[in-house]
């Protein structure tokens, strides 16, 4: 940034006397072009530092276990230990297999999960009778911890995939249903007047209006449900499964192989942070809009 | 642009005849009308106490007065965004029973869809009265035109300056042709100088089209340079003090003697002081 503004000047400076139109033009040029080089400086800065982070972090567990005395390498395995195990499932395509279970039953709940949270958050938010009608029993079952749910789910729906799903979709209902009915609660009442002096029905207030001006705080429900439908996803898988990554990690414990769990949970890890950057990459395109006035 | 545009609408037209016909009962008619609201520790006030008034048909009606005076909560009755407590709003002869596009509305506040551009903001009306993507393009395109903005079509609010903003909130009230446009301190929230552009503009915009207009300022100059009358009020409980009539010829110009005597007057009443030019 700096060495562009000083450029810039240095250009100014040295050509001040007559200030023709192909001069001024050609400042612009040199303006342009080193803003636009400071910008991919800084990109390709920010993506070898998050390179650099990620080398540093898996150095420091390489030596860690090995300088810190008392600990098993069997038991906290570091990157060396890992990464023949990690090729092994992934050349097999056992990791695959279990991330692509794991992912079908996320997206599904999720997908149900949130449809319904928007749905009747649109609805407790906008109708005073619903509103009331329903909060006292929402906010009581909102309260239990929805891992709480995983032996009732397997009592009710068996070992398949149906209980999986049906966790993810009650413990994304609530985080995306809170939000929604927070942002259509608060949803400036000068759009809705606007919309019902421009001739718009109830209806078209509530899905032209009242959901996209709600939209920032349902997609931050939205993104908090991401994380949630994670952690049922592995509590459920934990317990009873036959597949999908929390099935990797509670079977490498029955056979003892601490590299195997690694690999589970960094596969874990690998899927939300590429869940959470699709969701904020995709964001700016849908919505070129949100949150252009912070910006 | 208003009389092709308006052509589809001729039936309007003749009931525009009939109106000025009977010269006492104008485009809106406001009969002793009360509002009462809840304050806070639930007591009650009076944000209009027996008021009445009649917005003739064409003309510009400034209204101006201190804040609590129930400038807004008459436009609010106007709009039909809120029932009167006592009394009755007629508009066209018919009673007002809720908001409705023959009414547009320009807020003080940008209340422009953020989420659409300028242009489907403009559209947002005609779309939601169920109007072809084709036409409603063209005519959103025309409005966009008359208040100089057809550049900007295709720009976000967060990319428009407060003045332009306030001219496509302008369009996109203007392209469902409502007979009267209800502005609520449209310019108080943009600078001096685009200020004086904006009231130009408007001015030229009610001349080519016609409309009736009715605008809330707290601005006293504004209202003298805008209104063909300006309705006084005070506030506790909000009341019409008195109804100026400008009588002075466009283009006004505000270093004009006659533009300050009115200046005075409007003031006079403003402040209570009674005093009267005339």
């Amino acid at each position: 940034m700096t060495d562009m503004k000083t450029d810039f000047r240095s250009a100014r400076a040295g050509e001040r006397e007559v200030l023709t139109p192909d001069l001024v033009h050609k400042i612009e040029e040199r303006f342009r072009h080193d803003l636009q080089r400071s910008r991919h400086r800084r990109r390709a800065q920010r993506l070898m530092l998050n390179i650099a982070g990620v080398i540093l972090f898996l150095i420091v567990w390489e030596i860690a276990p090995r300088v810190v005395p008392g600990v098993n390498l069997q038991m906290f395995p570091p990157p060396s230990g890992v990464v023949g195990t990690l090729w092994d499932l992934i050349v097999s395509g056992e990791l695959a297999g279990h991330a692509w279970s794991s992912l079908k039953r996320a997206i599904a709940g999720f997908v149900l999960g949130s449809t319904a949270g928007i749905v009747v958050g649109l609805l407790t938010g906008r109708l005073m009778i619903l509103r009331d009608l329903s909060d006292p029993v929402l906010h009581s079952l909102r309260s239990i911890p929805s891992i709480a749910f995983v032996p009732l789910a397997i009592v009710w729906f068996g070992l398949g995939e149906t209980p999986k799903i049906a966790l993810i979709t009650w413990g994304t209902f609530f985080p995306v249903w809170v939000n929604t009915f927070i942002g259509v609660r608060d949803v400036p009442n000068i759009y809705v007047r606007s919309a019902a002096s421009l001739g718009a029905s109830p209806a078209g207030v509530m899905l032209q209006v009242v959901l996209p001006a709600a939209l920032p705080f349902i997609i931050a429900g939205l993104r908090q449900a991401t994380a949630v439908a994670f952690v049922i996803l592995v509590a459920a898988e934990l317990v009873g499964a036959s597949s999908g990554l929390g099935y990797l990690i509670s079977f490498s414990h029955l056979v003892f192989r601490v590299d195997m769990m690694f690999v589970g949970l960094m596969a874990l890890g690998a899927l939300g942070f590429l869940a959470d950057t699709l969701f904020a990459a995709s964001l700016d395109r849908i919505f070129p809009w949100y949150g252009a006035e912070a910006r | 642009m208003r009389r092709v545009a308006r052509g589809s609408e001729a039936a309007r037209s003749s009931d525009r005849g009939d109106v000025s016909e009977r010269p006492d009962e104008g485009v809106v008619a406001i009969e002793h009308v009360s509002k009462l609201f809840p304050s806070t520790e639930g007591e009650s006030t009076w944000a209009l106490l027996d008021v009445s008034l009649s917005i003739r048909d064409g003309e510009f009606m400034c209204a101006i007065g201190p804040s609590g005076c129930g400038k807004t909560t008459l436009l609010n009755l106007i709009a039909g965004f809120i029932e009167p407590t006592h009394g009755e709003l007629r508009f066209d002869k018919k009673a007002i029973s809720g908001p409705a596009p023959e009414r547009g509305v320009v807020f003080q506040e940008y209340a422009l869809f953020p989420w659409l551009t300028a242009q489907r903001n403009v559209e947002f009306g005609l779309k939601m009265r169920g109007m072809a993507k084709a036409e409603r393009r063209e005519r959103a395109h025309e409005a966009l035109i008359l208040v100089g903005l057809a550049d900007a079509a295709r720009r976000y609010p967060f990319e428009l300056s407060g003045g332009m903003r306030q001219r496509v909130a302008v369009a996109r009230a203007l392209v469902n042709h409502p007979r009267i446009l209800l502005m609520d301190e449209p310019f108080a929230a943009v600078d001096a100088l685009t200020r004086a552009s904006l009231q130009t503009e408007l001015l030229r915009i009610w001349e080519e089209i016609g409309i009736t207009i009715f605008f809330i300022t707290h601005n006293i100059e504004e209202a003298v340079y805008l209104g063909d009358r300006i309705v006084v009020m005070s506030p506790n409980p909000g009341q019409i003090q008195e109804t100026v009539e400008v009588g002075i010829a466009r283009p006004r110009n505000r270093s004009e003697l006659e533009f300050g005597r009115l200046y005075a007057k409007v003031n006079g009443i403003f402040h209570r002081q009674g005093v009267s030019a005339s």
